[in-house]
């Protein structure tokens, strides 16, 4: 091993005693329920980066799959299913309906799929509404403890990160980068694309299925079509962009700004914030389409030259032409 | 039996009939050059071939098996790579990482990405790349990319390799680069299709062959008997050349 990889792992690891730690630190629920946000996005778009990023198929419904996790817990749930299998039936639901929307969509060429899924998400959110028009409450509102809930959103956030940063180092991860790269050469290598699409469909909506689920396990009063909403697709989707697709640390450092940025915009200027994120969406696609991680390259490498031209040119010698 | 058998191919895109009633034969080791004029359907032949295209009917068979029809990457898995006219590098990827791809896949995939890596750096080698290994593709020249492209299908262990116009674009000094390229590839026992739009760049390394006009064969022979036959002089120059 490196020294690098040793620092990484050694950083990596301080961060997850911290926040495992977290809840011996603080007893406030709004700290709790802020975190919990982040690592819900984080989920998100972590999930939404596998194929969106690095297979390059533009998933706009993920909040379809978001939606059918959350929904298939918390009936079973309230229904006297025990948590956890109602939890994981929730993954297994979102990736039925992702195959379900993606085998005939990926069939076809073109923007099929990205229609496919907004429709899919926008016919669930507004029959679900329909369906359940009631406010359901949460089983355990009696006894409502919020400390399991914060353990069981980082499990799920570790766990959908490390899943995206195996799956996207592997094999089937090379080639579902070069399907986004160019599926005709992809396929005349020997990759069939639609085999990779439908894994890394089945992957995100996986985690994204488990994010509703723990959503559901968590959350007190909601209209069950409220996780179908638009907004479970873009936020994650944007949070993608800001921090950078087809990298495993761009979706985290976007959730993390996203969050940070909006709750600082929501104090200062309410509502107007939805412009403001609108604003800064066009700018990261026009400019930095790789995100936050491009911009630290970028930056990296203007300051490996400057500092290599500083400690090279002979500013000693007049008239080599060097700007002071 | 043949190592390739193509035998009475058609493909028609509506009313127009790229591919017309073609028959040929490919032997294992040889160097076959297909030539003809603008729309003569070579690369049609070539996509039919490797399966980016459906024959509308006809029959295309690979060392005793039927490929008619399968789909493009079971195609390449079996042991039959192509090239593009325009090359189609994964342009975010390194030189490395590009013929990983087909080293990781294709025929005979290696096991894991490591051993994948070190294959593909000797192929690299091969092709005279070994010193652009770590270089992203959009910062290859034209050359390099032709080479990148070659490598990348070599990486798939292809025993027949389909060339879609690779000379194209070339200086003459590169095109004497390419030459020298493919038949040491051919050396390798790697059996070769190379469909050309120039006649010279063929001729100086084919085996044999074949001459296609508005989708049909209107020639078949050495290099030698093609530039001499007065069907072929007609197609290129006119009626007025091939009197004479």
């Amino acid at each position: 091993m490196s020294t690098k990889q040793i620092i990484y792992l050694a950083l990596i690891a301080v961060i997850l005693v911290g926040l495992a730690l977290f809840p011996f630190m603080t007893q406030d629920d709004s700290t709790f329920n802020l975190v919990i946000l982040v690592f819900l996005y984080m989920t998100l778009a972590s999930s939404w980066n596998i194929l969106g990023g690095y297979t390059g198929q533009t998933n706009l419904g993920h909040a379809a799959f978001f939606g059918a996790g959350s929904l298939a817990t918390r009936l079973l749930w309230v229904g006297g299913f025990p948590a956890v299998p109602s939890i994981l039936a929730g993954g297994v639901i979102a990736v039925a309906l992702a195959l379900a929307i993606g085998i005939p969509a990926f069939k076809l060429k073109g923007v099929y799929f990205a229609i496919g899924t907004l429709a899919l998400a926008l016919i669930l959110n507004i029959t679900i509404g329909n369906v359940f028009p009631e406010m359901s409450y949460n089983p355990a509102i009696s006894d409502y403890q919020i400390v399991p809930r914060y353990y069981l959103f980082l499990g799920l956030t570790v766990i959908t990160i490390a899943a995206a940063y195996f799956l996207v180092n592997s094999r089937w991860g090379l080639g579902m980068m070069a399907v986004r790269e160019g599926e005709e050469a992809a396929e005349s290598l020997g990759i069939s694309a639609l085999r990779h699409k439908l894994l890394a469909l089945a992957a995100s909506a996986f985690f994204a299925g488990l994010a509703g689920s723990a959503f559901a396990y968590y959350h007190v009063s909601y209209y069950l079509n409220m996780p179908f909403g638009p907004e479970w697709t873009f936020d994650p989707m944007m949070m993608a962009y800001i921090g950078g697709t087809g990298t495993v640390i761009g979706p985290i450092i976007g959730s993390i700004f996203f969050v940070g940025l909006k709750q600082l915009l929501v104090w200062n200027v309410g509502e107007y914030h939805l412009i403001i994120f609108g604003v800064l969406f066009i700018l990261i696609v026009l400019f930095l389409p790789g995100g936050l991680v491009e911009a630290w390259k970028k930056y990296q490498r203007w300051f490996t030259r400057w500092y290599q031209r500083r400690n090279t040119s002979p500013r000693n010698v007049i008239g080599t032409g060097h700007l002071p | 039996m043949g190592f390739l058998r193509v035998e009475g191919l058609n493909k028609a895109f509506g009313g127009l009939k790229a591919v017309n009633n073609l028959n040929f034969e490919v032997a294992e080791g040889e160097i076959l050059g297909i030539i003809g004029p603008n729309g003569s359907g070579k690369t049609t032949t070539l996509n039919l071939v490797t399966g980016f295209l459906t024959p509308t009917s006809g029959k295309i068979t690979f060392r005793g098996e039927d490929i008619t029809g399968l789909p493009r990457y079971r195609i390449s898995q079996k042991g039959i790579a192509r090239t593009f006219q325009l090359c189609k590098p994964f342009l975010d990827f390194t030189a490395l990482q590009n013929v990983m791809v087909g080293r990781a896949y294709g025929q005979d995939p290696s096991g894991n990405l490591k051993t994948a890596a070190v294959e593909s750096a000797e192929i690299l080698e091969l092709v005279g790349m070994a010193s652009k290994s770590n270089v992203l593709v959009s910062d290859l020249t034209v050359m390099e990319r032709k080479r990148l492209e070659l490598a990348r299908a070599l990486a798939t262990r292809p025993v027949l390799l389909l060339l879609d116009e690779f000379m194209a674009g070339l200086n003459p000094k590169e095109a004497d680069e390419a030459c020298g390229l493919i038949t040491r590839i051919r050396a390798g026992n790697v059996t070769i299709i190379m469909v050309e739009h120039i006649v010279k760049a063929v001729c100086c390394i084919s085996n044999r062959v074949l001459v296609l006009n508005m989708g049909s064969k209107i020639a078949e022979g050495s290099p030698d008997d093609i530039t001499h036959d007065p069907q072929v002089i007609e197609v290129y120059l006119g009626k007025s050349h091939a009197q004479h």
